[in-house]
């Protein structure tokens, strides 16, 4: 659980309004030496501002903040610190949130009923670079491929090795089991996830172009 | 000309009393049309010109076909030429019969009323009024045109025609308002009910949100808050409490997250939400083993294949807790063409699956069971396990069945 992929304590920023929840996890996050919280914030745009200050490595967002929807901070984050890697906590398990959190580039998603250990490996993973599947955000991907496989016209489907890794997550294996029942290394499984990942969130850019074009003609006078 | 012609949207009631006003156009002109015919025919000898009767006889034909075809409905470029077909008749008057015997009979009938009936009826009073003038003008001018004798009679006479033009088309455009304003009183009645009830429900269904929260899940924030006071101030903190506390919170966090989740939509008739029966089934063992359930596209199925599969692996769970000495399991659902594949896995002991060794220590029941609730459903079930290895369970069945 110590192990620091960047050679030093991960940085951590922690996004929540309420005050008990982030002790909690503060506790459970620096119990095992290798993070350090830099930093709270309450609100989004203190999370903004402490962010840009600190420059934590990787930034751990309740979805339900007051006033603005998670997917706004993530989007602001990453434009004022695209360093920053975002994993998403959150207590709901809202569909259409947690899909939009990953494709605004949430490196992530864990419901808060995860354990201390999982939230604490699920940091240092983010910060390796990787990215962090639950079981019920892989079946959510999983959906929303299937959902939009017929009309795919940006060529980002997933290919039939990206849906079994998926199914496999779902299901509740960790990345070194699949690598085991599938023959492969962990490192090409976290490939496949990152893959998975970044076709997600080419697919939220898409969406998120095609939402302003059709905004920006709807207000169009005349 | 076209001022206050306004292309109207009835609602219910408007289009039902606007098609009304429409048919009862649509039948004067016919019969205008029939006697127009009667005074061609008789009155041939006596005209002008008669071929120029037969004439305009055949256009109005072929116009009142036209519009019967489309069921009288009068758009704007209809009302249009319909107005330029009743002008161009009443132009002919003189033409055709040559200077007019004041109070006879003009050959072109009631016929170009029907025009500005259907002005005033589409577009109000002053369009009514205004098609009627034209009608009017075009009367006055075409009389001319005959050589009709200028006289007191007589113009009193026209005078009087063209008043029967404005009158119909004024009254006509008056009725049709008054339709209209009720029909868009109907309409806001109607909203203002929908909104009424809509209110109504959304209450109630707040309401009986509340009373769920209530029941379950203040009862069990207030007996956390009070047993974890309790605990704090003891000395020695029994971890069986502690262990306690947590299910009750887990097993509220999973009842408010499946209030949360419900469908906006009850499923269909015959329909049922296979997600929603494993939740169930997942809340039977919780608190023993952690249970993640999680779906990816699965549609609404037949009722029965929800709940056989749901009780399937609630077998499978119930399994998983007596047997397996697992922390964790998970269920995962997903819709794959015609198919339901739900995989129940757990982090236990695992065991050798040997059907015949199964049966020799009577441990089989339970796989036969839900093995026979699958193949009901034409549907196969298979088991994965090894000791050390945990064990998974796939069921299939096709989404079709039941």
């Amino acid at each position: 659980m110590t192990a620091t992929p960047l050679g030093r304590p991960v940085g951590v920023l922690l996004v929540d309004d309420h005050p008990v929840w982030r002790d909690g996890v503060r506790a459970d996050l620096e119990a095992g030496g290798g993070v350090r919280v830099v930093g709270e914030a309450g609100s989004a745009d203190e999370a903004v501002a402490v962010a840009v200050r600190e420059r934590p490595d990787v930034v751990l967002l309740d979805l339900h903040l007051p006033g603005v929807p998670g997917v706004a901070v993530i989007r602001r984050l990453a434009e004022r610190l695209p360093s920053a890697r975002v994993l998403v906590l959150s207590a709901s398990a809202e569909e259409a949130d947690v899909l939009d959190a990953v494709k605004a580039g949430a490196a992530g998603y864990l419901l808060k009923s995860a354990t201390g250990a999982e939230v604490v490996a699920a940091v240092a993973q983010v910060a390796g670079g990787d990215a962090v599947f639950s079981p019920s955000l892989a079946a959510l991907v999983l959906g929303e491929f299937r959902r939009v496989a017929a009309g795919a016209g940006d060529g980002q489907a997933l290919t039939p090795r990206e849906q079994e890794v998926l199914r496999l997550v779902a299901r509740g294996y960790t990345y070194r089991e699949i690598a085991d029942r599938l023959t492969l290394s962990v490192r090409t499984v976290q490939n496949h996830v990152q893959h998975i990942l970044d076709k997600l969130q080419v697919r939220g850019r898409y969406e998120l172009m095609r939402y302003a074009i059709r905004r920006g003609l709807d207000q169009e006078p005349g | 000309m076209t001022a206050g012609v306004t292309a109207r949207q009835g609602g219910g009631e408007a289009a039902r009393a606007s098609a009304g006003l429409a048919l009862g156009v649509l039948v004067l002109r016919w019969a205008g049309l029939a006697w127009m015919a009667l005074l061609v025919v008789i009155g041939a000898d006596t005209f002008r010109r008669p071929g120029l009767a037969q004439a305009a006889l055949a256009g109005t034909a072929v116009w009142t076909a036209l519009l019967t075809a489309r069921h009288g409905r009068m758009t704007r470029p209809a009302l249009a030429a319909d107005l330029l077909v009743a002008a161009g008749l009443v132009l002919l008057v003189g033409p055709v019969t040559g200077p007019v015997a004041a109070g006879g009979p003009v050959f072109t009938t009631i016929y170009p009323l029907a025009a500005v009936l259907s002005w005033g009826a589409g577009g109000g009073f002053r369009a009514g009024l205004a098609a009627g003038a034209a009608l009017g003008a075009a009367l006055v001018a075409g009389v001319l045109w005959g050589g009709s004798p200028a006289g007191g009679r007589y113009v009193l006479g026209l005078a009087g025609d063209v008043g029967n033009f404005l009158l119909a088309g004024g009254a006509t455009g008056l009725v049709g308002r008054l339709l209209d304003r009720s029909a868009a009183e109907v309409r806001a009645a109607q909203a203002a009910e929908v909104r009424a009830r809509e209110q109504a429900a959304r209450l109630a269904e707040r309401e009986a949100l509340a009373r769920d929260l209530h029941d379950s899940v203040l009862q069990a924030l207030a007996l956390v808050h009070k047993r974890g006071r309790e605990l704090a101030a003891g000395d020695a903190v029994p971890a069986a409490a502690v262990a306690r506390l947590a299910d009750l919170a887990r097993a509220q966090e999973r009842a408010v997250r499946s209030l949360l989740l419900a469908p906006a939509a009850p499923a269909a008739p015959g329909l049922a939400s296979l997600p929603e029966a494993l939740e169930r089934a997942a809340g039977v063992v919780d608190g023993a083993v952690e249970v993640s359930v999680v779906a990816a596209g699965v549609p609404p199925l037949p009722a029965a294949v929800v709940t056989a599969v749901g009780a399937a692996v609630e077998q499978a769970l119930a399994n998983v807790e007596r047997h397996a000495g697992a922390r964790r399991a998970w269920v995962f659902a997903e819709a794959d063409g015609g198919e339901v594949v739900v995989h129940v896995r757990d982090d236990g002991a695992g065991f050798a699956y040997e059907p015949a060794a199964l049966a020799a220590s009577g441990k089989i029941g339970l796989l036969r069971s839900m093995r026979g609730r699958i193949e009901e459903l034409g549907g196969t079930m298979t088991v994965d396990s090894a000791p050390g290895r945990g064990t998974e369970i796939a069921f299939r069945v096709p989404a079709a069945a039941g």
